[in-house]
């Protein structure tokens, strides 16, 4: 047993550490304030590519790898690191983004070269997104209605997609659409759908109540036509897709990312309590500190958590119970912790300009994203107690 | 970074679970009833070798550390948490003679039980070279000596306490008695901060991974039977209200074991661990104050009655976490200790979380 942090880790996150103070958290702070996403453009974008993000971890055929292999238990510390500073920021980041994973996995050789290619060194900043969610269809993703129909040798797709993270500024979308509403997954498939495409959008850039940083959209497909290279791997996928399903079933590495951020949010809200009470003088008063002591030991536990279900994922383990409970529980905590915050400052907590108001703003889509803390649960109890579907 | 113990350690753990199934289990409530355990239990626990975890090997111990405490002591308590406190002559009084440089020949003695008793369970006055003092219970009806923590001071006992026997609200298993010291003359006394301290961050855990184990059974027990009972055409465990409540209490258990595991991992690496071993206790009284009542609530009127262990699982969990300050006593220490940093959770020196 070892509770400690490794090296090469600790350096990480001291250089992230640096990076936070000095960019993310003013820039976060920046688009709160004028309450738009950060703008394509902003000199902060180029710092991050200059920085050594934005890029894809894919490699083309013969060609280096690309660095050394971060453990998910790292990833998750510094998931953690990056959300302290500002989760916002973190997702807004330029890069190949949610979709990447899914074309290293699925793609077909060509489309990994077409679509992740001009991320291995990108000239500009550029994004791709995963655009699954309707607004008629979340946690309940079977149920989603954009068609795909098969028109000669292309697809046309038709239908609306929402809450879509930098949907207006990506190079590509990859679009979940169903060939019958009635089938259910089995009959989703999956489209590169690039920017520019006639009927794709207009994209209305939501207005969010936290988490500003980054642009969630929402646009419509008015038979938008792709052509066959642009479904997901290819017809043939679909034929050996089975065994990539059963494989999702027993591990899962994103809930304990989402997890993590909110430790992160937990974490600032707890420092900046601590800092306001100190400057407040308030820290005589034994229920300051119980509040304290609460907000540190609940996000203590939730960081546990989290990274037990990231060693899991490490040793290859089924983790999916522990990456759900990770999850419920992390959002909880982090709401909770923003909350007794406010609950300390007062009516301070209410003018606006305060970081811990804006975190209990930004802690609240925790609990929703990636599935909400009640999706969780249903997960948690298919396990452990045979929850029917 | 490995969270989960090392494979000796759980091959401990596993002598113990077995011991607690087969030899506890069976007994729990004719032990209750006795107040105390028959000669068969002391036996087999003898056999299994467990008795001197924490001792150190030149007193004839095991000299193993924290982390085997808390997991040997979570399945102790799994069977029966008031037991597990009878086997254990020294118990957590053995944590202020390690840490404050006490005689270890005093270990060596074997007792029976030495009670800890620390200045949250009762009132004390120390006159001089003389303590009196009473505390309104103690899980015990009979001792060899008594240990009392007050502060930065531990003051060893041999007589001038009476244990009067009382009904006890759980735990009884180890007895139940008011404690009464008149005039009494230490045998011993040891005054160190820091000790002091670390022995308050062991006992917390001491309790804490009993109560673990309490809770533990009580989660395994309800859902279990959640499973089986039927109500309106379908297991009651599928109705969602009790699915999420079942859950729930699942998430509670499993967080609080963590950070009992890492509270007893940072005293055995020698790491800052007195905020850590509180908090860690309080989240285990926070979990029990959840899972105790609803262990009981899920099997309805069943689990209002003494044919099934949900109920004695409410009674114990309770009854442990009013130990040595309980709650209260412990988020006040972390607090203290919490609100001198200014990140408390900040990856610290030595990496450790």
């Amino acid at each position: 047993m070892d509770f400690g942090v490794d090296e090469a880790t600790r350096e990480s996150l001291a250089a992230l550490r640096i990076w936070g103070r000095e960019e993310v958290r003013p820039v976060g702070l920046e688009a709160d304030r004028e309450a738009r996403p950060i703008p394509v453009g902003h000199a902060y974008f180029d710092r991050c590519l200059a920085r050594g993000d934005g890029r894809t971890h894919w490699r083309p055929e013969g060609a280096p790898k690309s660095g050394r292999k971060t453990s998910t238990l790292s990833r998750l510390l510094l998931a953690e690191e990056f959300a302290y500073w500002d989760r916002g920021v973190m997702i807004a980041g330029p890069g190949p983004g949610l979709p990447e994973l899914s074309v290293i996995s699925s793609g077909t050789e060509e489309q990994k070269e077409r679509f992740l290619g001009p991320f291995v060194e990108p000239d500009r900043p550029r994004w791709a997104c995963f655009a699954m969610t309707e607004p008629g269809a979340g946690s309940d993703a079977a149920a989603i209605q954009t068609r795909a129909q098969k028109d000669g040798d292309g697809w046309i797709l038709h239908g609306a997609k929402c809450f879509i993270g930098g949907a207006s500024r990506s190079d590509w979308i990859l679009v979940q659409a169903t060939l019958d509403p009635s089938k259910g997954r089995a009959a989703q498939r999956a489209f590169f759908v690039e920017q520019g495409a006639e009927g794709l959008g207009p994209f209305k850039i939501e207005k969010k109540m936290g988490l500003k940083a980054y642009e969630s959209s929402s646009f419509t497909l008015d038979h938008v036509r792709v052509p066959a290279e642009n479904l997901l791997g290819g017809e043939s996928r679909y034929e050996r897709k089975a065994g990539f399903k059963a494989a999702m079933a027993t591990f899962n590495a994103g809930r304990p990312i989402i997890a993590a951020n909110a430790v992160g949010i937990g974490r600032a809200a707890l420092d900046e309590v601590i800092l306001f009470a100190n400057q407040h003088d308030l820290l005589g008063d034994a229920r300051v500190r119980d509040r304290i002591e609460a907000i540190t030991r609940k996000v203590r536990m939730a960081r546990l958590v989290c990274l037990r279900a990231g060693q899991l994922a490490d040793e290859q383990r089924p983790n999916i119970v522990e990456a759900s409970m990770s999850k419920a529980m992390a959002a909880q905590v982090a709401q909770e912790a923003t909350s007794q915050g406010l609950e300390l400052l007062g009516t301070v907590g209410a003018r606006g300009d305060h970081l811990i108001e804006k975190l209990y703003r930004d802690a609240k889509a925790m609990d929703i994203v990636e599935g909400t803390g009640q999706i969780q649960r249903m997960i948690i109890a298919r396990s452990l107690v045979g929850l029917p579907r | 970074m490995n969270l989960v113990p090392d494979d000796d350690l759980l091959l401990i753990a596993d002598t113990a679970r077995r011991f607690g199934k087969d030899v506890l289990l069976p007994r729990m409530r004719s032990a209750e009833a006795d107040r105390k355990l028959d000669a068969e239990t002391r036996r087999a626990f003898a056999e299994i070798g467990l008795a001197d975890l924490e001792r150190p090997e030149e007193v004839g111990g095991a000299g193993l550390g924290c982390v085997a405490r808390v997991l040997v002591n979570e399945e102790l308590g799994a069977a029966d948490a008031g037991a597990a406190l009878a086997l254990d002559g020294f118990g957590p009084a053995l944590y202020p003679m390690l840490e404050m440089g006490g005689d270890l020949s005093l270990l060596a003695e074997a007792p029976g039980r030495t009670l800890l008793v620390t200045e949250f369970d009762g009132e004390f006055q120390v006159d001089g070279a003389k303590i009196s003092g009473m505390v309104p219970w103690v899980p015990a009806s009979e001792a060899e000596a008594v240990l009392v923590l007050i502060k930065d001071e531990a003051i060893l006992l041999r007589d001038g306490w009476t244990l009067e026997s009382i009904r006890g609200a759980g735990l009884r298993a180890a007895g139940a008695g008011v404690l009464r010291i008149d005039d009494a003359q230490p045998v011993a006394r040891l005054a160190e901060a820091s000790g002091a301290s670390r022995a308050r961050a062991r006992a917390r855990l001491y309790v804490a991974s009993l109560l673990l184990g309490v809770l533990r059974a009580s989660c395994d027990y309800s859902r279990e039977y959640a499973m089986e009972r039927r109500a309106f055409g379908k297991p009651i465990a599928h109705h969602q209200a009790l699915a999420f409540l079942i859950t729930d209490m699942q998430m509670a258990l499993d967080g609080a074991r963590l950070l009992v595991h890492e509270a007893a991992w940072r005293l055995d690496a020698g790491l800052p661990a007195e905020s850590a071993a509180a908090s860690a206790f309080a989240e285990c009284i926070d979990a029990s104050r959840l899972i105790g009542p609803n262990g009981v609530q899920i099997l309805g009127g069943h689990g209002f009655m003494a044919d099934y262990p949900v109920e004695k699982h409410m009674r114990e969990a309770r009854a442990l976490g009013l130990l040595f300050g309980g709650f209260d006593a412990a988020i006040e220490e972390s607090g203290r200790l919490l609100v001198t940093r200014e990140a408390p959770l900040a990856i610290g020196i030595g990496g450790a979380l």
